[in-house]
């Protein structure tokens, strides 16, 4: 480019000398054809947008809680009540112009009145108590990296994701891919994914079955010398611990997506998830109508715990369609199709209306509804016999519908210019939701999310 | 139904020929509202669904394994 530039002064000086009335007219040509040549030597360079130009953080907190009054741990009745905060850090990292480093770390910490009720014999025990036994509250922590990798087309997206969790009486080990092709001028996009689990149960059994395990004392264990048994008082359940306490999933996911119009576009989902190992609960109580009952003091001894099969199958297929109306609304459809071979089918819906007020705020109001039907092996308390092959009265696996709904706002400023040391706030997400099914479990749930670039 | 979602998936694959939006006319396509998944600040709520409800899979949420969920 420094040698053209220098053909083009000489040759001008050599034409001023010979007639400068053309002077400027030439000039003008040269410069012509310098920039266009220019421009088509510049357009043949191949320029790369990084896939993320900078790095960033997302800070999200939630606040959940739900009461009930069938809770799982106590056979199918007891209070739900359950509170749970959470919080997660997740930090995308650009190390070069296509890869991205993400590290997503959470901590969720719970309190839960039914599963203090695991061991509900610290004082007055009652399913609709909460009791003051340790069982009453956990920790889970999670750690996931996920490193993904851009062609420089930007036409083919890999990624790989290795992830950790930890519960007191669970842990999780899980690893991933998914593999993106966009064509079709970035219109159509298809995807693969699959992710393994390996999981362990560290099985905590309801505290007055216990005793009745291989080696137990039975009715001779310090429970039964401390507390009174009343009804049936020849308590002698039927008992085994689980012998395999690992769970295994294996999840293979299709993705596909299409722009419709410059205003319109969808995508459809297809998951199939193969779960086997402990598929059971082992702290979730089950009472037999054709068994006498025990008590002590208003709470009902566990006849067993719940007994699933050992394998499930699941299918969901999804489908999204996202419209954009006009600068002020947009419309968000979702709908879901599920099924697996427990006996459960699932349709869920639903609508959001993203509302733009104006550059900096947008609400979210949104509906959401859920039904499925009973897994095979659910019954309600008192509804299973002893001659069960297996069995729950987890309401979580009955039959009902939930509806759901939720107001969110978020603040957005491009700017960036509320700082937190190098961190540039970016925007707020705030959402009150409210879940309510037809079978006396209501929850709500405040979530909050803050996005930070880094300057 | 796993035979069905397949074959709607391939007619769909098919017919993306008949449109084509350029890079320059995605203006509201790129809006953050259009995007074809949950926002990240709704993950926790996705999370509950996990533990409450039975169904999973389909939406970008877990399918299962890594908590004690479904």
């Amino acid at each position: 480019m420094v040698v053209k530039q220098e053909v083009v002064v000489v040759v001008i000086k050599v034409f001023k000398k010979k007639n400068l009335k053309h002077i400027n007219f030439i000039i003008l040509v040269l410069v012509s054809i310098q920039f266009t040549f220019g421009q088509s030597q510049d357009s043949t360079q191949v320029y790369k947008k990084r896939v993320l130009e900078t790095t960033e953080v997302d800070f999200l907190s939630s606040y959940y809680t739900q009461d009930g009054d069938n809770a799982a741990v106590s056979g199918g009745i007891g209070t739900e009540e359950l509170t749970d905060v959470t919080a997660t850090f997740i930090v995308s990292i650009p190390l070069n112009d296509d890869d991205v480093l993400t590290i997503d770390a959470g901590v969720s910490a719970y309190t839960s009145a039914s599963s203090s009720n695991i061991d509900p014999f610290n004082g007055s025990a009652d399913p609709f108590v909460s009791s003051s036994g340790a069982s009453g509250g956990d920790v889970w922590t999670n750690v996931t990296g996920t490193y993904s990798h851009s062609s420089d087309d930007r036409n083919d997206i890999w990624s790989a994701k290795l992830s950790v969790s930890a519960e007191y009486d669970y842990f999780s080990v899980g690893v991933g891919g998914s593999y993106t092709k966009l064509f079709n001028q970035k219109n159509t996009e298809v995807n693969i994914n699959g992710n393994v689990y390996i999981d362990t149960w560290n099985a905590i059994y309801p505290m007055e079955l216990r005793p009745f395990a291989e080696g137990g004392s039975g009715l001779d264990s310090d429970l039964f010398i401390r507390n009174t048994i009343t009804g049936n008082t020849d308590y002698d359940p039927n008992f085994t611990t689980f012998d395999n306490e690992g769970r295994n999933s294996y999840a293979l996911g299709f993705g596909f997506s299409q722009i419709l119009s410059k205003n319109l576009q969808g995508s459809l989902a297809l998951d199939l998830v193969m779960q086997e190992g402990l598929l059971s609960t082992p702290f979730q109580r089950v009472y037999f109508s054709d068994i006498a009952d025990s008590f002590i003091d208003n709470f009902q001894l566990a006849d067993d715990i719940e007994r699933l099969p050992d394998s499930r199958f699941k299918v969901a297929v999804g489908g999204r369609l996202n419209y954009y109306i006009n600068e002020t609304f947009v419309l968000r459809t979702f709908y879901r199709y599920y099924y697996d071979d427990w006996g459960i089918k699932s349709h869920t819906a639903s609508l959001e209306v993203p509302i733009k007020l104006n550059d900096k705020f947008t609400l979210y109001p949104s509906y959401r509804f859920y039904n499925q039907t009973a897994a095979d092996y659910f019954n309600v308390y008192e509804g299973h016999l002893s001659s069960d092959e297996y069995y729950t009265s987890d309401y979580d696996l009955s039959k009902y519908s939930a509806n759901q709904f939720s107001l969110g706002a978020s603040y957005t400023d491009i700017f960036t210019k509320f700082h937190i040391w190098k961190l540039g706030l970016k925007s707020i997400d705030l959402k009150y939701t409210q879940y309510d099914r037809d079978n006396t479990l209501s929850a709500s749930i405040i979530t909050a999310g803050f996005k930070f670039i880094m300057d | 139904m796993i035979k069905k979602s397949v074959i709607l998936i391939l007619l769909l694959s098919l017919s993306t020929s008949c449109v084509v939006v350029k890079e320059y006319e995605k203006v509201n396509l790129n809006d953050p509202d259009m995007v074809l998944s949950d926002k990240k600040s709704d993950r926790n709520i996705t999370t509950a669904h996990s533990y409450r409800e039975a169904a999973a899979g389909a939406n970008g949420g877990k399918t299962g394994g890594g908590c004690g969920c479904n």
